[in-house]
């Protein structure tokens, strides 16, 4: 049986004035209905990782299959849910969430009554009239997360979705999410920099290096659920992601301190060349 | 925001916001009125030349028959389509164009430039030339308006189209909406908040250039009603023809400007 989402070698670089390599051969396959969390020292390009997979920007090399199929460009099957929310403030939260559903040509009467649907299961009947200006941030990415819904995907990605929201409301709203992937056995891929958050809603995370990112480990969480965060499992890889997290952002200061220091042996160079009238003089007369 | 608290007084909540808007919306005709009162008294008791300066009461006098006379509220009209079309004119152009310039980099060097020289000119001083092309009549009134409302409207829809998040964009491509619906579902309401400000400066520096040019050149409408009237020594006309601009200013204020303010206030 095929996976689910294959990542096959997905390379990234962007051609700036320095060639930016974000993405190196990044591989791993997820399985239908489970739930994957990426997580990456900063700045490794976990975010253009699943931006690749939502079709939004194209991998430089490699490619992401869905049921097999590459994916080119935004796929009707996947859909995203935004860390700012994304939501368009000049529509209420009913209309947000049949914006998807308005955009496939569904009949008004239609998809309100969907996307109404959707907002019950998020906890959010009663407000379709309100404005997102309205709302707390945790009610406004429970509409994201209704959009999402809304248009009837198989895969789900949520780029840090709970990471502007206070610490209180995305804990419940992390719990509701972890019931909806169970209820509607959607896959789920999350980009997170919270540990526990990975650990506590994730099948399986992947741990990718620092830039150029690529798959360090993959960690399997066989752990029942609800989550308990004090389990000696739970505790145990929590611990190791987290030391092979540390081990690479360690890793890329003192890259960062090795190149400011040979920068600024040059910088030592050039002065000394300045200052050193004979070496100018032969400068000059190269 | 709690919207909890929203939720349990929501009709007293707006309601009691409601008559507090109303009653400060109506606050500025006081003011107005007090400034009616002092002109009325300061010609009364002589305090300035009679003959320079008309009483409030006969300016108003007039004012109130001229507006049953049409060939004076032709003059506004006149002015007023002048201005219409010259704001119509240059949005069609400013629209696209800040759109481009906002949303691509290299445009917005190759294209702001270039405005900003336009707009560092004095406009007014294009006129003799527009004058010399289309000949002194409405065209070159037209053509005049357009440009000066052409800046205005440019730079905030530019801005408004920089300032929309990046996710925005991402959504609309999520859910693959092709570029007819991205532009009128997304953009559009996004910048609308910026445009709604251009075109209200526009429209207020184009009350000030249609005028310019109709004393300057002797085109029909208000402007060269009251220049007329005024060298003809019957300042009172003159006056209740700027009275007449100020009626027309503040009623498309209130019901064109203030309908898409209040839409934008909803949401903004």
């Amino acid at each position: 049986m095929t996976p689910h989402v294959e990542l096959d070698n997905v390379t990234k670089f962007y051609d700036t004035q320095e060639r930016l390599h974000a993405l190196h051969e990044v591989t791993f396959d997820i399985d239908q209905g489970q739930f994957v969390s990426i997580v990456g020292p900063s700045g490794c390009g976990k975010s253009t990782l699943l931006k690749i997979m939502a079709g939004l920007d194209e991998p430089s090399a490699g490619e992401v299959r869905l049921h097999g199929g590459p994916v080119k460009g935004p796929h009707s099957k996947i859909s995203m849910v935004f860390q700012a929310f994304g939501l368009f403030p000049w529509r209420t939260v009913l209309e947000n969430a049949a914006y998807g559903l308005e955009m496939r040509k569904i009949p008004k009467r239609d998809r309100n009554d969907i996307a109404k649907q959707y907002l019950d299961m998020v906890g959010l009947g009663g407000y379709e009239h309100m404005y997102p200006k309205q709302l707390s941030g945790g009610m406004k990415q429970r509409v994201g997360i209704a959009r999402a819904l809304a248009v009837e995907p198989e895969v789900v990605l949520m780029d840090e979705a709970f990471s502007a929201i206070d610490e209180v409301t995305a804990d419940i709203l992390r719990e509701e999410v972890g019931e909806i992937h169970k209820e509607t056995g959607k896959t789920f891929v999350l980009v997170t920099h919270n540990l526990s958050e990975a650990l506590e809603l994730s099948d399986k995370v992947v741990v990718l290096s620092a830039r150029p990112a690529k798959v360090k480990k993959i960690f399997d969480v066989a752990l029942e659920r609800p989550r308990d965060r004090t389990h000696t499992l739970f505790v145990h890889m929590h611990k190791n992601i987290l030391h092979l997290l540390k081990e690479e952002l360690e890793s890329t200061i003192v890259r960062h301190k090795l190149r400011g220091i040979s920068e600024l042996q040059s910088l030592d160079d050039m002065e000394g060349d300045a200052r050193d009238p004979k070496k100018r003089g032969t400068r000059v007369a190269t | 925001m709690s919207v909890e608290k929203q939720k349990v007084l929501p009709l007293s909540l707006t309601g009691r916001v409601l008559t507090q808007n109303t009653l400060a919306s109506y606050l500025w005709i006081i003011p107005l009125c007090l400034g009616f009162v002092l002109w009325e008294l300061v010609t009364r008791l002589h305090l300035v030349p009679e003959s320079n300066f008309p009483t409030f009461s006969a300016v108003l006098t007039v004012f109130m028959s001229s507006m049953q006379d049409p060939a004076f509220l032709l003059r506004i009209g006149y002015s007023f389509v002048n201005l219409v079309c010259g704001i119509v004119l240059a949005f069609s152009f400013a629209l696209p164009l800040a759109f481009i310039a906002g949303s691509k980099s290299g445009m917005d060097l190759t294209l702001t430039p270039l405005v900003m020289l336009f707009g560092a000119l004095p406009d007014l001083s294009f006129l003799p030339l527009l004058v010399l092309w289309f000949g002194p009549g409405s065209t070159a009134a037209i053509a005049m308006a357009s440009l000066v409302a052409f800046f205005p409207i440019f730079f905030t829809v530019r801005e408004g189209t920089k300032n929309i998040p990046r996710d925005l964009f991402h959504v609309t491509t999520i859910f693959k909406s092709g570029r007819f619906s991205t532009f009128t579902k997304m953009v559009l309401p996004a910048i609308s908040p910026y445009m709604f400000s251009g075109l209200r400066l526009a429209y207020d520096f184009d009350w000030e250039i249609i005028i310019a040019i109709e004393i300057a050149t002797q085109v029909a409408g208000i402007g060269s009603f009251i220049q007329g009237t005024v060298s003809a020594g019957s300042l009172e006309t003159g006056l209740a023809g700027i009275l007449g601009i100020g009626v027309v200013a503040v009623l498309v204020d209130r019901i064109f400007f203030g309908t898409l303010d209040s839409w934008a206030r909803k949401w903004v």
